[in-house]
C-alpha cells in the first residue's frame, strides 16, 4: 500500500506538470527555410510562402494576433476582405491593406501598420495576399499578378538625379516618428504605445547608439525590455531618407523636438518621402 | 533596402565541411514510436540525471563525512556511508546511460560525431581514463570504509573523498566543454571551417563553458540532497522500528537542508550564464527569453512555487516533533500567505495571448489587476519576500527547542526581527518605487532588493549563531516522529527538482534550435525543430518516471544491503 501510494506521489505530480506545460499557448520553434519565388510558383506555394512570411521575418504576428493592436488575421482575412470597402474585391483590398494600410483602417484598431511596401519585396508581399486569402477565402492571386511583380522588383532603383539636399533642421522628427509606426511600439509625450522603451529614455545616450538601435534592433537590447525583443522589425531605417533619420536620432538624444513643426501635430501623410 | 529584406529572406545556408564527408548524415530509428531525436533525448536526459546524482552525492557526503570526523560523531559517519553506498548501483547506471548515450549519437548523427570526434577526440581519451579512476576511487573510498575508520587512516579515507570529488568535477567539465561548444562555439569557427583545424582548448574554453560549469556544480548538490531526502523518506515510509524511522527522518532532514539551502544559490549562477549567453549572441538571448520560449519561465516560477510551499510545508511539520516548536505555530499561517501569493505573483504571465473579445473583456491587452503583477517590479518584490519568508522558517525551526541564556538575548532576537522588518521594507520600497522610474532605473532596484535579504541571512546567522552559545534545550527533537505526508512531501520535492532539470536541459539545448553546433552545424533532419512547450513536457516526464522507476530499484536495492547487516547484527 505503501509503495503504490509512493507510486501515486510522483506519477500525479508528474501529471500535473504535464499537463499544465500543455495547456499554456503552444509555440514551436520551425525551422527556417530558402524561399525561392519564380514565375512558375504555384498559388499553393504561395500560400506556404506567405505563412512563413507571416509568422518570420514579415514580422505580422508582432501586432496581428495579440488582440488589441491590430485585428486577428488568422482563419478570418480571406472571408471578410470583400466586405471591407464597397466595390473592391478581396485581393485589391489586401494589397492595399499591405502598401497603403491607412487607406482603410479597421473600426477598433488605429493607424500604426506601415507600407509594407518598403521591407518586404513585391513577390513575398503576392505570397502574403495568397495566405491571408486563403484564411477563410480563395486564393485569387494568379501567375499574372506575380510575374509583373517579380519583373518590376527586380528592375534597378534609382535616385532621381536633380534630388536636392534636405536640411534636417526643416524636418519634423515627431511626424517622421509618427509616420514610420514607431508610436505602435513607443511613447512620446503620451502618445503611442508602451511596448518598447518610451523615447524620453533616449535623451543623452549615444547617438550611435540609437542609430544602431534604429538601424539594428537586435545589437543592443535595452536593460528591462529582453521580453519584447525581437518585435522591432529591422530596415525600419529604409524607411526613412537620410535626413529624416539623422533628425530622428538628433530628436531623441536631446529630446528637442525642434524641426518643422511644434512635434504636436505631425501630418501623418508619409512626408519623409 | 530591397535586395537586403530579399536577401535576408532567402536564407541560405552554406555547405557545411562536414557534409562533404562519406555516408548518410544520419541513421534510422524508429522503436516504441521514438524517432532519432526522442532516443537521443532520452539517453542524454538519463545520462544526466544519474550523472548529476553521482557528482552530487559526494561532495556533501566528504562533507558529512567531515563533519563526522571533527565533531567525533559516528552517526555522521555512518549518514554519510549510507549516501555512498547508493552511489555504487547510481555509477553503473550512469555508465549504461552513458554508453547508450554514444552508441545512439555514433549512429544516429554519423556525421555530426564524427565532426565533435574532430574536435575533442583527446579530451573524450581523458574523459574515459578519469571515469576509471573515479570508478576505483569511488570503490576504494566504499569499501575502506570499516578498514580505515581511526586516526590517520580515517583521514587517508576522507582524503579519498576529496580525490572522488575531484576526478568527478573533471569529468564534468571535460562534458561541459563538449556541449556549450554545440551552443557557443568560438567566434572563429564557422561553417567552413575544418574540424581538425578547431584549437581543442578554444572550443573547450568557449562563452558558456564556466557559467554552465558553476550552475551544474551547485545544482549537482540541490539534486543529490533531494534524491537522497527522497531515498530517506522512502525507507522511513517502509521502516518497520522506530529507530530506523528516527534515522531515516534525520536523514531526509538533512538531505532536505542542503537541497534548499544550495536552491538559494543556484539563481546567481543562473543569471550569470544568462547573461553570458546574451553576450554571445543576443538573438539566443532573445529566443530564450522572449522568444517561443517565453512562456518556459512562466512553467519555471511554478515549479520553483511548488519547491519553495513543499519545502517550507516539510519544515512546519517538521516542527511538530520539536518541544518548543508550538509558540511559533500561529505564525505558520501568514507565512504561508506570503508564500502562496508570491507564487502567484511570481508566475503571472506579462501580457498574454487573446481572443479581440477576451482582451475588450479585460479592458486592454493586460488585465487592469494582474497587469500589475505581471512586471519585474512585482515578481522580483515577490520572489525576494518568498526567500526571506522561507528563511524565517528555517530560523524558526533552527530556533524551536532552544532557549538562549546569554544576557542580551531580548535584545539580539530584537535585533533578528527588525533585520528582517527591514529587509522586507527594503524590498517592498523598491518594489513599489519601481514602478514610477524608467525601466534602466528600475533594473537597478533588483540589486538593492537582493542586498538586503542577503545582508539579512548573514546577520541573522551571526546573532544566532552568537547568541544560541549553551543554550538551554526545551527538550530533543523526537526524530522519527514525522507524520507520512510530511514524507510525500521530500518526494515531491524531489520529483520536481528532476523535472526542473529536465525543463531547463530543454532550455538551454533549445535555443541552438536547429543547429547541432550554433550557426556553424546546421540540423537538416526532419527533427530540426524546436518543439513547444507541451510535447518537450511529454518527454521530460517519461525521462523522469524512467528515472524514478530505476532509482526505485537503486533504492531498493539499498534497503536490502541495510537489511542484511540488521539481520547480521540481530544474529
Amino acid at each position: 500500500m505503501t509503495n503504490l501510494k509512493i507510486l501515486l506521489t510522483i506519477i500525479g505530480t508528474l501529471a500535473v506538470y504535464t499537463l499544465v506545460a500543455n495547456i499554456i499557448p503552444q509555440v514551436q520553434s520551425a525551422v527556417p527555410r530558402e524561399i525561392v519565388l519564380t514565375a512558375e510558383t504555384t498559388p499553393e506555394e504561395l500560400v506556404a510562402i506567405g505563412e512563413e512570411l507571416y509568422a518570420g521575418v514579415g514580422g505580422c504576428t508582432a501586432c496581428h494576433g495579440l488582440g488589441t493592436r491590430a485585428p486577428d488575421l488568422v482563419g478570418v482575412a480571406g472571408s471578410v476582405c470583400e466586405t471591407r470597402v464597397p466595390g473592391q474585391d478581396c485581393k485589391t483590398y489586401l494589397w492595399e491593406s499591405l502598401v497603403n494600410p491607412t487607406a482603410y483602417v479597421v473600426e477598433g484598431f488605429q493607424p500604426i501598420m506601415l507600407d509594407q511596401s518598403r521591407t518586404i519585396v513585391q513577390p513575398q508581399l503576392w505570397a502574403l495576399v495568397a495566405f491571408l486569402q486563403d484564411q477563410g477565402g480563395t486564393v485569387t492571386v494568379n501567375a499574372d499578378d506575380f510575374a509583373s511583380a517579380l519583373a518590376e522588383d527586380t528592375a534597378p532603383e534609382t535616385a532621381p538625379a536633380d534630388a536636392a539636399p534636405v536640411d534636417p533642421a526643416s524636418i519634423d522628427p515627431v511626424a517622421v516618428a509618427r509616420n514610420t509606426g514607431c508610436f505602435a511600439c513607443h511613447m512620446y509625450s503620451g502618445e503611442g504605445v508602451e511596448l518598447g522603451p518610451p523615447f524620453e529614455e533616449a535623451v543623452g545616450k549615444d547617438p550611435e547608439y540609437i542609430r544602431r538601435a534604429i538601424e539594428d534592433p537586435g545589437a543592443d537590447i535595452a536593460e528591462g525590455y529582453e521580453s519584447v525583443a525581437g518585435l522591432m522589425a529591422p530596415g525600419l531605417a529604409g524607411i526613412m531618407s537620410p535626413a529624416e533619420l539623422d533628425a530622428l536620432i538628433q530628436f531623441l538624444v536631446t529630446g528637442d523636438p525642434g524641426g518643422g513643426d511644434d512635434g504636436d501635430d505631425g501630418s501623418g501623410d508619409g512626408s519623409g518621402e | 533596402m530591397r535586395a537586403a529584406t530579399g536577401a535576408g529572406l532567402a536564407l541560405l545556408v552554406a555547405m557545411p565541411l562536414l557534409a562533404q564527408a562519406a555516408g548518410p548524415d544520419y541513421g534510422e530509428f524508429g522503436i516504441f514510436g521514438l524517432d532519432r531525436r526522442g532516443a537521443v533525448w532520452i539517453a542524454a536526459q538519463l545520462h544526466l540525471l544519474f550523472a548529476a546524482f553521482v557528482l552530487g552525492v559526494p561532495m556533501f557526503a566528504v562533507v558529512i563525512e567531515a563533519i563526522g570526523i571533527f565533531t567525533d560523531n559516528e552517526r555522521y559517519d555512518k549518514l554519510a556511508k549510507e549516501f555512498t553506498r547508493l552511489l555504487l548501483v547510481a555509477y553503473s547506471a550512469t555508465a549504461i546511460w552513458g554508453a547508450i548515450l554514444v552508441f545512439f549519437i555514433s549512429t544516429l548523427y554519423p556525421r555530426f560525431w564524427v565532426y565533435l570526434t574532430a574536435i575533442f577526440a583527446p579530451s573524450m581519451w581523458l574523459y574515459a581514463a578519469l571515469f576509471f579512476f573515479e570508478s576505483f576511487t569511488l570503490y576504494l573510498y566504499y569499501y575502506g570504509w570499516d578498514a580505515w575508520k581511526k586516526g590517520a587512516a580515517k583521514k587517508f579515507h576522507w582524503g579519498l573523498g576529496i580525490l572522488l570529488n575531484i576526478w568527478g568535477t573533471i569529468v564534468m567539465f571535460i562534458a561541459n566543454g563538449w556541449l556549450t561548444y554545440m551552443m557557443s562555439p568560438p567566434p572563429d569557427v564557422t561553417v567552413d571551417t575544418a574540424p581538425q583545424t578547431v584549437q581543442l582548448w578554444s572550443a573547450i574554453n568557449n562563452a558558456t563553458w564556466m557559467p554552465i560549469n558553476i550552475h551544474r556544480l551547485i545544482a549537482n548538490v540541490v539534486f543529490g540532497g533531494a534524491i537522497v531526502g527522497a531515498y530517506a523518506a522512502y525507507r522511513f515510509l517502509t521502516s518497520e522500528s522506530d529507530e530506523e524511522r528516527a534515522h531515516y527522518d534525520w536523514m531526509g532532514y538533512t538531505g532536505n537542508l542542503i537541497a534548499i539551502g544550495a536552491l538559494i544559490v543556484l539563481p546567481f549562477a543562473g543569471y550569470w550564464l544568462g547573461r553570458e549567453i546574451y553576450e554571445f549572441s543576443q538573438q539566443m538571448g532573445i529566443t530564450m527569453m522572449g522568444g517561443f520560449m517565453s512562456w518556459l519561465w512562466i512553467i519555471q516560477a511554478f515549479l520553483i512555487g511548488v519547491l519553495f510551499l513543499a519545502g517550507n510545508y516539510y519544515l512546519w511539520i517538521g516542527m511538530g516533533r520539536i518541544p518548543g516548536a508550538e509558540r511559533f505555530q500561529p505564525y505558520i499561517k501568514w507565512m504561508l500567505l506570503v508564500l502562496v501569493v508570491g507564487v502567484i505573483v511570481w508566475a503571472t504571465p506579462n501580457t498574454m495571448i487573446a481572443s479581440r473579445d477576451e482582451v475588450a473583456a479585460m479592458g486592454g491587452q493586460q488585465h487592469p489587476f494582474l497587469g500589475v503583477l505581471g512586471v519585474m517590479s512585482a515578481k522580483n518584490t515577490a520572489v525576494n519576500l518568498m526567500i526571506l519568508t522561507t528563511f524565517l522558517s528555517f530560523m524558526l525551526y533552527r530556533r524551536a527547542n532552544k532557549e538562549p541564556v546569554v544576557s542580551w538575548a531580548k535584545t539580539g532576537t530584537m535585533l533578528q526581527g527588525a533585520a528582517f522588518a527591514i529587509a522586507a521594507v527594503i524590498v517592498v520600497f523598491y518594489g513599489i518605487y519601481g514602478y514610477f522610474v524608467t525601466a534602466i532605473v528600475r533594473i537597478g532596484f533588483s540589486v538593492y532588493q537582493v542586498l538586503a535579504v542577503l545582508a539579512t541571512i548573514i546577520f541573522v546567522i551571526l546573532i544566532d549563531s552568537a547568541m544560541l552559545r549553551g543554550a538551554k534545550s526545551r527538550g530533543e527533537i523526537q526524530w522519527g516522529k514525522m507524520p507520512a505526508r510530511s514524507q510525500y512531501a521530500l518526494l515531491i520535492l524531489a520529483v520536481t527538482f528532476t523535472w526542473l532539470m529536465g525543463l531547463m536541459g530543454f532550455a538551454r539545448s533549445g535555443i541552438r534550435q536547429h543547429w547541432h553546433v550554433y550557426e556553424v552545424i546546421r540540423d537538416t533532419s526532419e527533427q530540426a525543430f524546436t518543439p513547444a512547450l507541451g510535447p518537450a513536457a511529454t518527454m521530460i516526464s517519461i525521462c523522469v518516471a524512467i528515472f524514478f522507476g530505476l532509482v526505485g530499484m537503486i533504492f531498493w536495492l539499498g534497503g536490502l544491503a541495510e537489511k542484511s547487516v540488521y539481520e547480521e547484527t540481530a544474529k
